[in-house]
């Protein structure tokens, strides 16, 4: 793999679709070990910080920010695939569709159209698509960056395992994990706060709980994410309607299957939610509009490191987020 | 027993002097005080730190605190138990524990030395402390020693305080480490509303009490310090507990269980339980690079086995659902624990259910998954009908048939209906006027109804079996002791049968199968003379088709043609079986000569002679004691028996004309 030849700079992009630019930040805040990546990383495109540009690449690796969002942007990520050896998405919004995804209930509503009406002065020059994607529905995707936005240590992790070929520490557990060896009181139980924490990936270094709120699962779901039985208890036993539990699953990460299927029995977002009639006859959320792909397990296959014999990054890929869906373009 | 030399005073504003003296030993003393809603264990430098007067509420999967409104309000120790273990100091959640530098092809390994400081713990309880002596054993009893806990175990003197507010979520006293304080600390308080009843457990506990020369606590102080932990103690006998009896062999015998299925559906496998835990000791080392990969740095940090990566290889992982993982943890808890440490993973602290996001109550889940009294079939003591010679009820034989050429069964009805409630291996006295009666075993029991299964020897066996259906016999019992089935709970089964032998265990089989999941494997090995003597051939066809039973039959002769089973005694039939001894109970019914054969034979394969049960034969003919016929050694079989253990039975098993 080039990326672990000792002699040649690592060319990297970082390239962004339909978000805030806030998980780009995150290459910034890493601060002075910027200079060591340097030595080892050749950045040859990053729009949000130089004006020196190589958009066509190639990149041994292309940072992706951002989810799909029109037709020319499913058009651009293909083309980009292709110019790059490994692609790694970065953040809710290219990892799981990001806030804009909620979109993806407006049918419960009149549909994108309405929205679109409702929100643009002059709406015949807006051209979008019906949903806004996370990246690896389009495009195979090697490797994940999760947040909202991304933890910058965890961007160094990977660029520092990476570079010398090892698997990087991302994970998979729960956001539990950092408040228990943090020794934080846990705010769902000891206050009856609304914690997304036990389903969500670890990462953040557990923000909100720490700030005595509930996770908001900016990370999207760790790996065995049983919202439904976390929805039960918000329901239960914390006393949630379900128009409540639903707004607590419908944020940042809301199209990641684990948080939609809750989203969807609990009736959808809130201001997005189905009607009884609707609910009932089995119509609701999209799902039916999204077909599971056979692609996840190429995706997963190929892992950063896997030259060197690791695991490579399978741990970070989601690979029932790999998705490719033909019939956007 | 109260020592009264060793009880002192420490009045309540006196506790401060406590503390300084730690603190000028120059001790970071660690106690309970309030912070994010919580009674947390942190730093405190006065009494004024200590949560005085408030004390919390605990539920699954809800914590509260709140100001105690129950008038103790001058108490500092108030409260059941934190959000988190003292494992946070003893065994932190993340400790460096190697440094490497790769310059070219040289490395340098850099010691990390372990220097934690010194520290006193405050208000440690009795589950604590025993959770600490797990840890003490887990993690410095050798052959190799966590040096970063022993250093911190070494540096730390424990006041310890008893427990007087258990929470709903407790059950100490069920798994025998509380709520009194019994060892493992320096000093042990017993808070009472003016002050502490305090004794030494070390010598340097000792030597800290001396330092602040109290007076002698007086009787009455420690009478009603002696109150403080009958009273927790009640409290904790009126909520759920923990069986502990057998509890190990219950579990391991359950590891196919749909409990655990159950369980996985709302387990969120998120890792509070064990990381409240203070007894789970897992942990991931984790590397952190520079970005040249030449300098390293290695941390120990608490982990969890309900993590996906925990159990993780190259190629998969060993426990990819979470039923596998919450298996895992509960049978390490309360089976292997107990294999690896001689002692439970659990101390009762209840701190699992409490932060379970989820509730989810690790009591509920153990009965749920190995239960100790299994619904029985019939589980009333049995009433003796008319046991008295002479005193008879009366049946009705609703069917009669022949099982070979000279046993027969005979169904009865229009009976008593204690006398269907006997248990599987008791047995009846049979009469028909005129014969002298017979003791015969009960070979089933329906609802009303009860099977005997007869072998023709004398007149009244004739007799009876000659009779045709709507005949009326009479009956006293079922007397005697039967097949004690609750031995066999959470353990595999051996069932050997020889000849005649297999009616009385035929009931003993029915219930076994009724409640086929709280038993391990069942086997029953039965041998006869000859293929025509096989008696309920058709329910040993039906037995041996079970996935859940295994069956082996054998006979001592058979003509060439006629047989295709197996020949010879039928110790033979288990011999090359694989029988996990310690695991076993065994049931033998059949000729004296073959039980005993059959019992060493057992016995030689690890089934402790208490284990081992066997039905005697003897002339019975009061049935209940009386008469003197059937005195077997110290015994008497129809009054003490028919059932006895092997080591009931002793010597007297081996020796002929007994």
């Amino acid at each position: 793999m080039a990326v672990t030849d000792r002699d040649k700079p690592v060319r990297v992009g970082v390239v962004k679709f339909a978000s805030c630019d806030g998980c780009q930040l995150g290459f910034l805040d890493i601060g002075p070990a910027l200079l060591d990546i340097g030595i080892k990383y050749q950045i040859i495109e990053f729009g949000e910080a130089s004006s020196h540009r190589t958009p066509e690449g190639p990149f041994d690796i292309l940072f992706v920010e951002g989810s799909i969002s029109t037709a020319e942007q499913a058009q651009h990520i293909r083309h980009l695939r292709d110019r790059a050896s490994l692609l790694v998405t970065i953040g809710a919004c290219a990892t799981s569709g990001g806030i804009q995804a909620l979109r993806a209930w407006a049918g419960n509503d009149g549909g994108i159209a309405g929205f679109v009406d409702a929100v643009y002065a002059t709406p015949a020059y807006v051209d979008t698509l019906e949903r806004a994607q996370p990246v690896a529905e389009l495009v195979e995707v090697d490797a994940e960056l999760r947040g909202c936005p991304i933890d910058t240590g965890q961007l160094v992790e990977l660029l520092t395992a990476t570079a010398i070929g090892r698997r990087p520490q991302l994970p998979s557990e729960a956001v539990c994990v950092t408040c228990k060896r943090a020794g934080r009181v846990c705010v769902m139980v000891a206050r009856g706060e609304p914690c997304l924490g036990p389903i969500i990936a670890n990462g953040c270094g557990a923000l909100c709980p720490g700030m005595a709120r509930g996770c908001y699962g900016c990370f999207g779901p760790r790996e065995s994410a049983n919202g439904g039985s976390l929805a039960d208890w918000y329901a239960s036993s914390l006393g949630l309607s379900d128009e409540s539990v639903a707004a607590k699953f419908a944020g940042f990460t809301a199209w990641a299957p684990e948080l939609r299927e809750v989203i969807d029995a609990r009736g959808g977002p809130p201001g997005m939610r189905a009607t009884e009639a609707v609910r009932s006859a089995g119509a609701v959320g999209l799902a039916g509009a999204v077909e599971p792909a056979e692609a996840a397990a190429a995706a997963g296959a190929a892992g950063l490191a896997g030259a060197a014999g690791a695991p490579g990054l399978a741990g970070v890929v989601n690979p029932e987020a790999a998705r490719p869906e033909g019939g956007v373009a | 027993m109260i020592d009264l030399r060793t009880r002192a005073w420490l009045p309540r504003e006196d506790l401060d002097r406590l503390i300084s003296v730690l603190r000028e030993d120059g001790r970071r003393v660690v106690g309970p005080r309030v912070a994010d809603s919580a009674i947390v264990y942190d730093e405190i430098g006065t009494v004024a730190d200590l949560p005085t007067g408030v004390t919390d509420q605990q539920e699954p999967g809800r914590y509260r605190i709140s100001r105690d409104a129950n008038g103790s309000a001058g108490r500092s120790f108030d409260y059941a138990s934190s959000p988190v273990s003292w494992k946070t100091f003893t065994y932190p959640s993340s400790v460096a524990i190697a440094r490497a530098r790769r310059d070219g092809d040289e490395l340098t390994y850099e010691d990390v030395g372990h220097d934690a400081p010194r520290m006193a713990y405050l208000g440690v309880r009795a589950c604590d402390l025993a959770a600490l002596a797990i840890h003490d054993d887990v993690l410095t009893g050798g052959p190799y020693i966590d040096e970063d806990y022993a250093d911190r175990r070494g540096k730390a003197f424990i006041v310890a305080v008893d427990c007087a507010k258990p929470a709903s979520t407790c059950f100490c006293a069920s798994m025998g480490t509380g709520p009194e304080v019994s060892s493992g600390f320096d000093i042990a308080l017993v808070e009472l509303d003016d002050g502490y009843v305090a004794r030494a457990g070390s010598d340097a506990g000792q030597q800290l009490l001396d330092r602040l020369e109290l007076d002698a606590a007086t009787s009455v102080q420690m009478h009603a310090a002696a109150g403080v932990g009958v009273a927790a103690r009640a409290q904790m006998s009126e909520q759920p507990g923990v069986q502990t009896d057998g509890l190990r062999e219950r579990l391991m015998s359950q590891i196919e269980s749909d409990g655990w299925d159950e369980i996985a559906e709302r387990c969120l496998a998120c890792t509070n339980c064990t990381m409240a835990c203070p007894t789970c000791f897992c942990t991931d080392v984790t590397q952190t690079t520079d970005l040249l990969g030449t300098v390293s740095e290695s941390s120990r940090q608490w982990a969890s086995c309900f993590t996906l990566d925990f159990a993780r290889v190259a190629h998969g992982n060993f426990r990819p659902q979470v039923k596998d993982r919450y298996r895992q943890w509960l049978t390490h808890k309360f089976g292997t624990w107990v294999d690896q440490f001689g002692t439970f993973g659990c101390v009762g602290c209840g701190r699992c259910i409490t932060w379970c996001p989820v509730g989810i109550d690790v009591r509920k889940s153990l009965v749920r998954i190995a239960p100790v009294k299994p619904p029985l079939a019939r589980t009333q003591k049995p009433v003796p009908v008319s046991a008295n010679p002479g005193h008879y009820s009366i049946g009705t034989i609703a069917e009669l048939w022949a099982e070979t050429k000279n046993v027969y069964t005979l169904r009865l009805k229009d009976l008593p209906e204690a006398v269907c409630c006997g248990t599987p291996g008791q047995f009846l006295m049979l009469d028909l006027p005129g014969y002298s009666a017979v003791p015969i075993s009960i070979s089933r029991y329906r609802e009303g109804e009860i099977f005997l299964t007869i072998r023709t020897e004398g007149a009244t066996t004739r007799a009876l079996t000659s009779l045709r259906p709507g005949s009326q016999v009479g009956l006293r019992g079922p007397v005697g002791r039967g097949w004690p089935i609750e031995e066999a709970f959470g353990r595999d089964v051996v069932i050997v049968a020889g000849g005649i032998g297999l009616p009385p265990l035929r009931p003993l089989i029915d219930n076994i199968l009724h409640s086929r999941g709280h038993f391990g494997r069942v086997r029953l090995f039965y041998g006869a003379r000859s293929p025509k003597d096989l008696l309920f051939t058709e329910e040993l066809k039906a037995w041996a088709a079970r996935d859940d039973m295994t069956v082996g039959v054998t006979v001592d002769r058979a003509q060439v043609g006629t047989w295709g089973g197996a020949v010879g005694v039928v110790t033979h039939l288990f011999d090359r079986e694989p029988i996990d001894g310690s695991h076993t109970t065994a049931y033998i019914c059949g000729p004296e000569k073959m039980m005993s054969a059959t019992a060493n034979s057992l016995a030689g394969r690890g089934i402790l002679p208490e284990r081992i049960f066997l039905s005697m034969e003897r002339h019975m003919q009061c049935g209940i004691g009386l008469c003197g016929h059937c005195q077997m050694g110290k015994n008497f079989v129809c009054k003490d028996g028919p059932v006895f253990s092997r080591r009931e039975l002793g010597e007297s098993l081996d020796v002929e004309g007994l």
